[in-house]
């Protein structure tokens, strides 16, 4: 912890403890999720801390005090003498803006479906901040349906059912017990057991059509199967690729470039090899990148993304046709 | 350089929560003379006859610390002595501290906020909302554990996000380099931040062009340059600029619409049907609202011949340009496209 969290740490530890007549380090580090370690530090620094007082000597009575027996024995905290700190601190004002911040972007689930009661909490937040929240803010959403129902569904501990468009553009009926909610961004995913596959699965919450919840009990609740941290692994089977990227769009692929990639510069451009599962997905992923990712290798790799481009525009130029050859039938009928 | 003596060294937090302490125990201010004299982790290294230039720049350092967490330290004059640097004095009101009595979460909207916390997983938002948490934390109340496991985030891949978040709060004019889609060259601009939104997952500052008194709004991603924070400030803007912001986002994104062909249960039909706004029409075309065309078509692009714009023509002809760059830029000839497009049902 840097010093300024050890102060925050502090700050809100004293009231917290205050509330607690009596409470043991353990149940202390539970609640604030850190290490009984970091308790008895800090407690031990607020027992000697206090104020310089009328004396400027910090005297007994000006300092905290705490029963030093029960805490060393019985590892208990007993705080038997208050200096100065009367409640709990105020948000700052970029604490506020995060949280609310957070919410905002959170306005999708289905627990933040009672707008009005986000609306309160917001308010709270920025009332309970000691300067007005930071100019940072998320554009809120409606609340999605499929995530409504995957929350259903696990409320009441069945499977639930879709239709699945895979990356390689295969539609396919799943059966999923959900185990985990992720995003990234404005893109979010189920990560689930997959009865299908046998094994645990990530979806993309926009590629899942006709959701319904089953009356199939689930086999596995959150917490029971562990997840790979990655949202998806890479295989043995995976495609080495080497593409150029424009420095400037580097962001924007850079999930697709694992961690400690080595990198070269070639004619202004960043090479990088990257692995990939197939090139159907590829494809989907350079033509949305026009002009700033280029694959260079291999050659078939190439090919995929040139065929899917050149069928893109090929839509184009028979449309035009069309678009012609209907003009011309009107203008000779009139 | 002071010969302070190396005592026992007092920890940073011990000196930062003891002046906390001591400030929120004064009701008519301490002098720095006091502070640096008497408080913990100070006093020890204070030259009474000597040169405390040191310790004094330490003290300042300290308060913007403790301000940095949301500790309303003020500065008061000296009654009868107003102007007078040397008595001003220092305190911390406890009003201004103290989270109002009224202000308590329930365990669910302990829940909810633990989760908003979560979102921010790198930067300084993320250091800022995990000592929130800890302040919640300290209201004693233990958050309801959610039914299903979640894990959201929010990343924030411009760099242009934190100096600029860092300009927003000290109202300070920023300068950077901004490439408009269509033009050839980066221009230079010199605006002062209002706010950072986040709009159809793109950042977006929101900013006042101090000359013309115009307000702009700039997409991050085409920050060029780094920010330059310069020393000059504007005034703090009055009322909420970010509701500001996102409402004339909102209002761009409202009038600008698409007409998109798509292959019936394609990608693109799975996932544009998605998108917030989209309207199925009869034939089975698309109309999506959209924000910025050139983004826009990026998009459309990606799905390649599984979507078709039909209008506006500036859309459709954006498309088509990217799609014949990428086929280019990967040595398509004209055999490939042709062999491709028979098997494309059309939209």
């Amino acid at each position: 912890m840097q010093a300024q969290d050890k102060l925050a740490f502090l700050l809100s530890l004293v009231p917290f403890l205050m509330e607690h007549d009596r409470i043991s380090v353990q149940e202390t580090a539970e609640h604030f999720g850190v290490k009984p370690k970091a308790v008895r530090e800090a407690v031990e620094l607020i027992a000697v801390s206090g104020i310089p007082g009328e004396t400027g000597q910090y005297q007994h009575g000006d300092l905290f005090d705490l029963a030093w027996d029960d805490f060393e024995e019985n590892d208990q905290i007993v705080l038997t003498n208050l200096v100065a700190i009367d409640d709990a601190p105020r948000f700052s004002g970029r604490e506020a803006a995060a949280l609310i911040a957070g919410l905002q972007y959170l306005s999708a689930l289905p627990e933040n479906a009672d707008r009005s009661a986000i609306d309160s909490l917001m308010t709270k937040l920025a009332r309970g901040a000691s300067a007005l929240p930071s100019q940072v803010a998320v554009e809120g959403s409606e609340s999605d349906a499929t995530l409504a129902l995957i929350r259903q569904s696990v409320t009441t501990g069945v499977q639930i059912e879709f239709d699945y468009l895979n990356s390689r553009g295969e539609h396919e009926r799943r059966r999923v017990d959900p185990l985990r909610i992720e995003s990234a961004d404005a893109d979010w995913y189920l990560r689930g057991w997959c009865h299908l596959r046998k094994a645990v699965r990530t979806f993309r919450i926009d590629r899942i059509s006709e959701p319904v919840v089953t009356t199939e009990p689930i086999s596995f609740h959150a917490g029971e199967v562990t997840l790979p941290d990655k949202l998806f692994e890479g295989t043995a089977d995976d495609l080495p690729v080497t593409i150029d990227i424009v420095p400037s769009a580097l962001p924007l692929v850079a999930d697709y470039i694992p961690e400690g990639t080595k990198t070269t510069q070639v004619d202004g451009r960043v090479r990088a090899n990257i692995l990939v599962s197939h090139y159907h997905g590829l494809k989907r992923l350079i033509a949305g990148l026009p002009g700033m990712v280029t694959v260079v290798a291999p050659e078939e790799a190439r090919r995929v993304v040139a065929d899917w481009a050149a069928a893109g525009a090929a839509r184009y130029e028979a449309s035009d046709r069309e678009n012609n050859a209907r003009q011309n039938s009107t203008g000779s009928a009139g | 350089m002071s010969a302070s003596a190396p005592i026992a060294k007092v920890p940073v937090e011990e000196r930062l929560f003891s002046l906390v302490l001591a400030l929120l125990a004064t009701e008519t201010g301490l002098t720095k003379h006091d502070i640096l004299s008497t408080v913990q982790g100070y006093r020890q290294r204070y030259q009474p006859a000597g040169d405390n230039a040191n310790l004094e720049r330490q003290f300042e350092r300290d308060k913007d610390d403790i301000r940095d967490l949301g500790v309303p330290l003020e500065t008061i004059d000296t009654p009868g002595q107003p102007g007078n640097n040397q008595n001003l004095r220092y305190r911390i009101p406890r009003g201004d501290y103290e989270l109002p009595a009224d202000i308590r979460f329930s365990a669910e909207e302990t829940a909810l906020l633990g989760l908003a916390a979560m979102v921010w997983r790198e930067g300084s938002l993320s250091s800022e909302s995990r000592r929130a948490v800890v302040k919640l934390r300290g209201l004693g109340l233990v958050a309801e554990e959610p039914v299903l496991d979640y894990s959201p985030r929010l990343r924030v891949r411009d760099a242009a996000f934190e100096p600029l978040r860092a300009a927003l709060e000290r109202n300070a004019i920023v300068r950077f380099a901004y490439l408009k889609p269509g033009e050839a060259e980066a221009r230079v601009r010199e605006v002062a931040p209002l706010a950072l939104v986040q709009h159809q997952g793109r950042w977006h500052l929101h900013a006042l062009e101090p000359h013309t008194e115009v307000t702009k709004t700039f997409l991050l991603r085409r920050i060029v340059s780094a920010i330059t924070t310069t020393n000059a400030t504007v005034a703090a803007p009055v009322g909420d600029q970010t509701a500001r912001a996102l409402a004339e986002l909102e209002q761009v994104w409202e009038s600008h619409t698409a007409e998109v062909a798509v292959v019936p249960g394609s990608d693109a039909d799975t996932r544009l049907r998605k998108r917030r706004g989209t309207e199925r029409l009869p034939d089975g075309t698309l109309r999506l609202h959209y924000s910025d065309a050139n983004i826009f078509a990026d998009e459309l692009a990606g799905y390649g011949p599984e979507a078709v714009v039909l209008t506006p023509p500036v859309l459709r002809s954006a498309v088509r340009a990217r799609l014949l760059a990428t086929a280019h830029g990967h040595g398509s000839g004209h055999e490939a496209s042709r062999s491709d497009e028979s098997e494309v049902a059309r939209g």
